[in-house]
């Protein structure tokens, strides 16, 4: 303590300045690295505020007294300080500083601020990161990054959408994805499943904001708080992601870029399989039976399959045939075969070609990229192709503008998958292990020898003597059905920045996002599900335009020396449609595979639908800079939306304190800067469109798999099941946080810490009504629920030479989400069609998994029947929860000369995870966990009360519930013990969730020495090397724990014959000219 | 200046509404249509309350289906929760009886369809509280959050006075009127007057008032032609099929028919077999056929356009010869059970095109049900062995109904020795169902619902 004070004295005593009075001139050209001259470097004598900037040639002169020290200084830039001594030319080399370039952040707003003056948080995730990630999708490359930012695709899929979640989850019903800033105007990140493919069971769909090129990218900003947030009013309440795309630089001479990166990509979690039994039940075989728990494959003779070659038979296409069987012989099995029939290895190989340049007015920047991708499920892929286009032109002091442009077109084919019987998992995975795959398409031949071509044999059909297949053969599905989406999309904006007197700006920024997903689903003739067994065809089109255009005045005024402030008025309005059409046929005419309602007479479902939300916002922001150490902003955004009854107003304020400028603190060696921060903001999520009547609707009713569907029977109405509410509100989240960023030694360490509460109220859900009211939900403002949590982003720098640098950076968050209310509904399921399903519940976190459980005394025991197994409870309840105790991020960076090295650890703690697949696997017999065979050393009983005596060999395995050891067999997992549906005991699907990941290690080295550069007149050449996901570490079978059926929602922790995820290897190479 | 800033802001707030005025009126669904075009979808409803899900469980628990694999394989062992029961919930509050009353409330004065909307009211109401027991009725689709339950015996009083309604509005109305979205009648009055007295000689059975039942039924179903009935049109596949059908197109191997003791019943060579000198089932045993593997296999009972059995006329029939012989005397029972035979011998009560096999069903006289005859080998009293055979004829003919379930329930108690053996689907038990459990939508959200007995609890009828 007493040196602190000693520290404090002695900088006070050397602070005073004692200059001479001589003076003389010194002139330089300051350059960049690339031997580019800067123009607009500050350069200022140290210690005094006289100085100068250079000119458009990177020029400079000033007037220096004897003994100065020259301080120069560029945003992005490493300042230098050097002594003027008797030099009167300085010709100096800037350095870009990435460290710094991260200090300058981008509003919600789209202005620049410097980070140290702000009092909400926010997180960046540099372009390099970004990049360098090897992700094929934007949003996969912000994974880890960020503390309180979760990231999680789907799944493995080429081109398939993540669920991006920022301080837990923030709204029931709404829309659960941050707001997207691009450039200054908001554009789509929609994940949109439609009618043609449902999220519990069909393809993955894409989020679009993997629709932006990430090496167009300058930077990501992510606002967490709601005080950042504000001025978005009732679309911020998840947060705000800022994206700004890259610029050319002004006087800067033609900068080409030419990047290409390769990927092969394996996948990373396979479920494990039996092979000892066969096809059947009981032991004894069957190929027809929906179950492997038939004979054991070692006990056959080995011999060939004796066959019944007197009447059917099935030939392939490939020219084999395939007879009756009456005695199965062959102790061949097909796990691996199987497998690689449908898995590969997926590769993408992503080009970018750049330019960009400027003269002295204008700038430019032009790129152009291509991703074309294989998933590795045979089939898949996804090919996106980019153009962008940005300009900025100052026509005069007054007045400058700019122009973003960007085009975007993909290319997607998805494989079929989750709950789905042509999805991919579904029919590999429940498929006898001694039923070989291969011929899945060819002619079927009754008895009578009448042939039926193009028949589909998969395991519960192996003659293919039925139009229906029950479950697809995994090649039927990869090979035959298509899930095609092709995306156009544009984003323009344009900005005019007009400065009539020096301290006001007057923005106008419009622009326009508009795309069109088209998705054509393509089931032949014979694909399992009785809505597609006579073929179907589903065609779905999105088209969506958002405009938005904003005006705002700035201005900026020191009241006085040391108290300046800035004002900041706007008016935005922005505009969405949606519209939507679908056409479906259930039926075709003949066999064919033309995907045009030609072939089909009739159509099954037509869909058209529109959406409209228009709001418009008037909103103010007041700052505050007091002293150049404790910044204020105040800001309120009034809103009328047409979604809502009325207007609505959002307020904010925070506040920062650089408490480092306090003299007293100015000069300690051990603690470079610091600040502490306060915020405080509200914030809110829009309700859905056109929900202000009670409407008429078509309908339909199935009680169990069997509908009945009104447009059928000629047309007709209901009132609808959902009250209408005039009186919708947004849903209000406020939030407050402290905390405070600290950088020690000289920035080695760097450190921030956050605490953050939010509540959120008047969540709109379907509030469940009683049936009996003639209603089954109305759309209200009826729930409440908070979060609260620490944030922590640390880096410790602990190396630092001159060629040679090391860190360590990580980031943690343990964010704790409880429901307060559901206005007496018990449960708000957020993945309907489940046995499992993540749902609201009072009082638990939301998300939190229900199904089917056992009973249990009130001591948490099982109360077991008298054979000693679980009996499942009547009614259902919470089992589990998927949400982590804490996440949190660990990485490794260091750089020797031309090298860089990065590794990036991902960790899940806790949370539940329900192995749906597993369990299910285990009823159908084929999981490995159902492969086993135990010799009794007791007498054991099975679910049934059948008594096994000891010495006696069953397959099965043994378990205790608690009243002594059992016989787990097929009577048990075949009932209650395993499958699905609410009468078996769904809770035995879950598992401990948690995980580690090693997300990234990526290896580079560039190429810039002076030597190479003069001989092959390029700037530099980066090769990398990056790992992606190529290590798991977790409890779970079979399974990567971030896929998740249901896709991007609030829904998750949940697996059900989803497709799996990916782990990658990339090599890229970079060439700048 | 002040003032000026003001004024600007408050301009702007206002010029802010409208803005976004009549942006958020309902471009995809209407928000009026004629009461008419609510109709059909009340009946596809009703539909879905009386020969599906609900229809299908009961038939597992007695003895004329088996549930073979995942939730009909449970279902049929008796593992049954809430959640079985929440579309069955819909159909009957939110499908019938909210639209009933938004029409009623429409039609005022239209005593066609007032009189249709109260008889399919009081059709899945009563079918809701025969297989639930006490269920919310007198205080539904009104403005009352949580509607109350209503004892069984309430509400099966409510029924009577609401059919008796019906009969006065469908009386109301010109013989001659018709109506085309009546997918059951075509809004022909008598065939619903004829249904409503049907129902309440139905409720008046279930709750073993025995001569109301056999007065109702007087009135009751006059011919097969006026049986009501689902005639799916069969055209596309799932959604306008027989749901038998589109049952065992989408869960096939579910459940079957075969193996049961309704099969055996029904098969000479089976000891437990019905058939005898005057009786030969196998028409109907072959009809009833339900192999349940695909949808396309089935050429009888689940055959793609076979009509399902909502009111017909065996069961008037029957409970006139039920209720007849309880209450008049033996020969009015058997007169009944005779012209049921009559019908069934005409080959009328069900098309056997495709599934062929010989019927008879000659009449039976009173020698037959006398110590010795062929229907009383056993020796039992003669009244009790005719009704043992019309209880065992309701248990045929109400294949594919809740009949043999509600039978099952109403005999325990005081007729057991005439009720159907219907055999244990696992040896765990050694009680019967004797309900089911209220949706798991109602239990969230109606905070009047009670604690579920689960489903060995008899309902108040039957205790």
């Amino acid at each position: 303590m007493n040196r602190f004070f000693t520290t404090i004295l002695i900088g006070l005593l050397f602070s005073g300045n004692y200059l001479l009075a001589q003076t003389r001139t010194v002139t330089g050209t300051i350059k960049d690295l690339t031997n580019n001259p800067m123009v607009g470097v500050n350069v200022i004598i140290k210690g005094t505020t006289k100085g100068t900037t250079t000119n458009i040639d990177g020029k400079y002169s000033l007037e220096v007294p004897a003994e100065a020290t020259l301080l120069y200084s560029f945003i992005g830039y490493k300042n230098q300080e050097i002594a003027v001594g008797n030099q009167s030319v300085m010709n100096v080399t800037m350095e870009e500083d990435i460290q710094q370039m991260n200090e300058v952040v981008v509003t919600a707003l789209g202005f620049k601020e410097d980070r140290d003056k702000l009092g909400a948080t926010s997180a960046q995730v540099s372009s390099e990161d970004l990049v360098r990630s090897g992700e094929s999708g934007l949003i996969n490359g912000l994974a880890g990054r960020a503390a309180g930012v979760r990231i999680s695709r789907s799944n493995g899929d080429p081109g398939a959408g993540s669920l991006i979640q920022i301080r837990g989850t923030n709204t029931i019903s709404g829309d659960t994805q941050p707001l997207i800033i691009l450039d200054g105007i908001p554009v789509s990140n929609s994940n949109l499943y439609g009618e043609g493919s449902s999220r519990d069971g069909g393809v993955s769909q894409q989020s679009r904001l993997n629709d932006i090129n990430p090496n167009d990218i300058e930077s990501v900003q992510i606002l967490k708080g709601a005080s950042a947030a504000a001025l978005w009013g009732s679309r911020a309440a998840n947060g705000v992601i800022v994206i700004t795309t890259k610029s050319g630089k002004l006087n800067s001479k033609i900068n080409v870029s030419y990047g290409a990166t390769y990927s092969i990509d394996e996948i990373n979690v396979r479920h494990p399989l039996q092979d000892k039994f066969g096809q059947g039940s009981g032991g004894v075989y069957s190929p027809t039976s929906s179950t492997s728990w038939g004979d054991k494959i070692a006990d056959r003779s080995g011999a060939a399959d004796e066959l019944d070659t007197s009447g059917e038979y099935f030939e392939s296409d490939n020219g084999n045939r395939y007879y009756p069987i009456i005695s199965k012989n062959s102790q061949e099995t097909y796990l691996d075969d199987n497998f690689n029939d449908v898995f590969k290895n997926g590769n993408f190989l992503e080009q970018n070609l750049s330019l960009s340049g400027g003269s002295e007015k204008a700038t430019f920047f032009f790129s152009i990229g291509d991703l074309n991708q294989e998933g590795i499920i045979k089939n898949s892929d996804y090919r996106r192709t980019t153009l962008r286009l940005n300009n900025t032109y100052t026509f005069n002091e007054y007045v400058s503008m700019k122009t973003k442009a960007g085009y975007t077109r993909s290319v997607s084919n998805r494989i079929q998958q989750s709950s789905n019987t042509a999805g991919l998992y579904l029919g590999l995975l429940r498929g006898a292990p001694d039923f070989d795959i291969t011929d899945y398409i060819g002619t079927y031949y009754d008895d009578a020898g009448n042939p039926y071509r193009n028949r589909h044999r998969s395991y519960r059909r192996y003659l293919g003597n039925n139009l229906n297949p029950i479950y697809n053969n995994p090649l039927w599905t990869t090979n035959q059905q298509t899930s095609d989406t092709k995306v156009d999309r544009f984003i323009v904006n344009s900005e005019i920045t007009v400065s009539p007197l020096d301290f006001v700006d007057v923005v106008l920024r419009g622009g326009v996002d508009s795309y069109t997903d088209n998705r054509v689903y393509f089931f032949p003739k014979g694909t399992a599900g009785a809505d597609r067994v006579n073929g179907s065809l589903r065609d779905e089109t999105y088209t969506e335009t958002e405009y938005n255009f904003d005006a705002i005045a700035r201005t900026f005024f020191d009241i006085n020396d040391n108290i300046s402030t800035n004002f900041t008025v706007g008016w935005n309005i922005n505009d969405r449609k949606r519209k939507r059409v679908y056409i479906e046929n259930q039926s075709f005419l003949f066999d064919s595979y033309l995907p045009n309602f030609e072939i089909a007479p009739s159509i099954t479902d037509i869909e058209n639908d529109r959406r409209f939300i228009r709001s418009n916002r008037l909103y103010s922001v007041l700052g505050f800079d007091l002293y150049n150490q404790v910044f204020v902003n105040l800001s309120g955004a009034y809103e009328v939306a047409s979604t809502i009854d009325g207007g609505f107003f959002y307020p904010s304020a925070d506040v920062a304190w650089q408490f480092t400028e306090l003299p007293s603190l100015s000069n300690l060696n051990f603690l470079s800067f610091g600040k502490l921060r306060a915020s405080w903001g509200r914030v809110g999520v829009q309700p859905d469109p056109h929900k202000f009547e009670t409407t008429y609707e078509s309908f339909s009713y199935y009680a169990y798999s069997d509908g009945l569907d009104i447009q059928l029977f000629d047309g007709g109405f209901r009132l609808n099941d959902d009250e209408g509410n005039p009186q919708l509100k947004p849903e209000v989240k406020t939030e407050w946080e402290i905390g405070t960023d600290l950088r020690f030694v000289d920035n080695r360490i760097i450190l921030g810490f956050t605490y953050y509460q939010n509540k959120i109220e008047d969540l709109l859900i379907d509030v469940g009504k009683a049936p009996t009211t003639g209603f089954n939900n109305q759309y209200a403002n009826a729930a409440t629920m908070e979060n609260k949590g620490i944030e922590l982003d640390a880096e410790y720098n602990f190396l630092r030479k001159a060629d040679l640098s090391m860190s360590i950076y990580g980031n943690f968050n343990n964010n704790r989400n409880e429901v307060l209310d559901l206005q007496g509904t018990e449960s708000i399921d957020y993945t309907p069609g489940g046995s499992i399903s993540s749902r609201a519940v009072v009082g638990y976190p939301s998300g939190v998994l229900y199904s089917s459980r056992a009973i249990r005394n009130e001591d948490g025991t099982y109360d077991l029947d008298d054979n000693g197994f679980p009996q499942l409870a009547p009614d259902q309840g919470v089992v589990g929860d998927p949400n982590p105790d804490w996440r949190g991020g660990l990485g490794f960076k260091a750089s020797y000369k031309g090298l860089a090295l990065n590794v990036l650890f991902e960790h899940f703690h806790g949370g539940d995870f329900a192995e749906r697949t597993r369990f299910i696997l285990q009823n159908f017999g084929t999981h490995a966990d159902v492969g086993n065979e135990v010799t009794l050393t007791q007498e054991l009983r099975n679910v049934n009360g059948e008594v096994f005596g000891a010495g006696s060999t069953v397959r099965g395995n043994i378990a205790d519930f608690g009243a002594g050891p059992v016989l787990l067999d097929q009577a048990w997992y075949t009932s209650r013990g395993a499958g699905f549906g609410s009468s078996v005991i769904n809770e035995f699907a879950l598992n401990k969730g948690t995980w580690t990941k090693l997300r990234e290690i990526s290896l580079s080295y560039t190429l810039n020495s002076p030597g190479f550069r003069e001989k092959t007149k390029l700037s530099s050449v980066v090769f990398t090397l990056t790992g992606r996901n190529l290590k798991l570490w977790t409890n779970l079978v079979g399974v990567d724990p971030e896929t998740n059926q249901f896709g991007v929602g609030n829904g998750y922790g949940i697996d059900y014959f989803t497709n799996p995820g990916t782990r990658s290897y990339l090599f890229a190479v970079k060439v700048n000219y | 200046m002040k003032k000026i800033l003001i004024a600007i802001l408050i301009l702007s707030a206002i010029s802010c509404e409208n803005l976004v005025d009549d942006i958020n009126q309902n471009p995809n669904e209407p928000v009026d249509v004629p009461a008419e075009l609510l109709l059909k979808g009340m009946m596809l409803a009703d539909i879905t309350v009386q020969v599906s899900h609900m229809q299908r469980i009961s038939a597992m628990w007695s003895g004329q289906y088996k549930g073979l694999t995942l939730l009909y394989g449970s279902l049929y062992t008796y593992n049954i929760t809430s959640e079985e029961a929440n579309d069955t919930w819909e159909a009957i509050y939110v499908g019938v009886l909210n639209q009933g009353r938004v029409i009623r409330e429409s039609l005022p004065d239209d005593g066609l369809m007032q009189g249709i909307t109260k008889v399919l009211e009081a059709h899945v109401v009563g079918t809701a509280t025969s297989i639930f027991g006490s269920v919310p009725y007198s205080e539904v689709v009104s403005d009352i959050a949580n509607p109350a339950f209503d004892t069984q015996s309430s509400v099966y009083q409510q029924l009577q006075s609401i059919l008796d309604e019906a009969i006065i509005n469908l009386e109301s109305v010109p013989a001659t009127v018709s109506n085309t979205q009546d997918i059951f009648y075509g809004g022909t009055p008598e065939k619903w007057i004829e249904a409503a007295y049907t129902l309440k000689a139905r409720y008046y059975l279930q709750t073993k008032n025995y001569a109301d039942a056999y007065a109702a039924a007087q009135n009751g179903i006059s011919s097969g032609d006026n049986s009501m009935k689902f005639y799916p049109p069969g055209v596309v596949g799932n959604g306008d099929s027989n749901l038998l059908y589109s049952f065992a197109e989408a869960r096939g191997g579910y459940m079957t028919s075969i193996g049961t003791y309704f099969e055996s019943l029904l098969d000479p060579e089976n000891a437990d077999s019905r058939n005898n000198a005057k009786t030969n089932e196998e028409a109907r045993a072959n009809f009833f056929y339900y192999d349940g593997t695909d949808g396309a296999g089935e050429i009888g009972v689940g055959a793609q356009t076979t009509p399902q059995p909502l009111i017909l006329f065996e069961e008037n029939l029957l409970i006139l010869a039920e209720a007849g012989a309880r209450t008049e005397d033996f020969a009015t029972g058997l007169t009944h059970l005779n012209e049921l035979r009559a019908y069934l011998n005409s080959g009328a009560s069900f098309n056997m095109a495709n599934t062929g096999g010989t019927l008879l069903y000659e009449s039976y006289d009173e020698a037959d049900f006398e110590n010795g005859g062929i229907e009383n080998s056993d020796g039992i009293d003669k009244d009790r062995a005719l009704l043992r055979e019309i209880i065992e004829e309701r248990y045929v003919s109400g294949y594919g109904q809740f009949i043999p379930f509600n039978d099952a329930r109403r005999l325990r108690k005081e007729d057991a020795d005439i009720a159907i053996p219907i055999p244990f689907n696992t040896p765990e038990i050694t009680q019967y169902p004797e309900r089911f459990i209220v949706s798991q939508d109602e239990l969230n959200a109606n905070s009047n619902a009670p604690d579920d007995p689960g489903i060995f609890s008899k309902t108040e009828v039957n205790q």
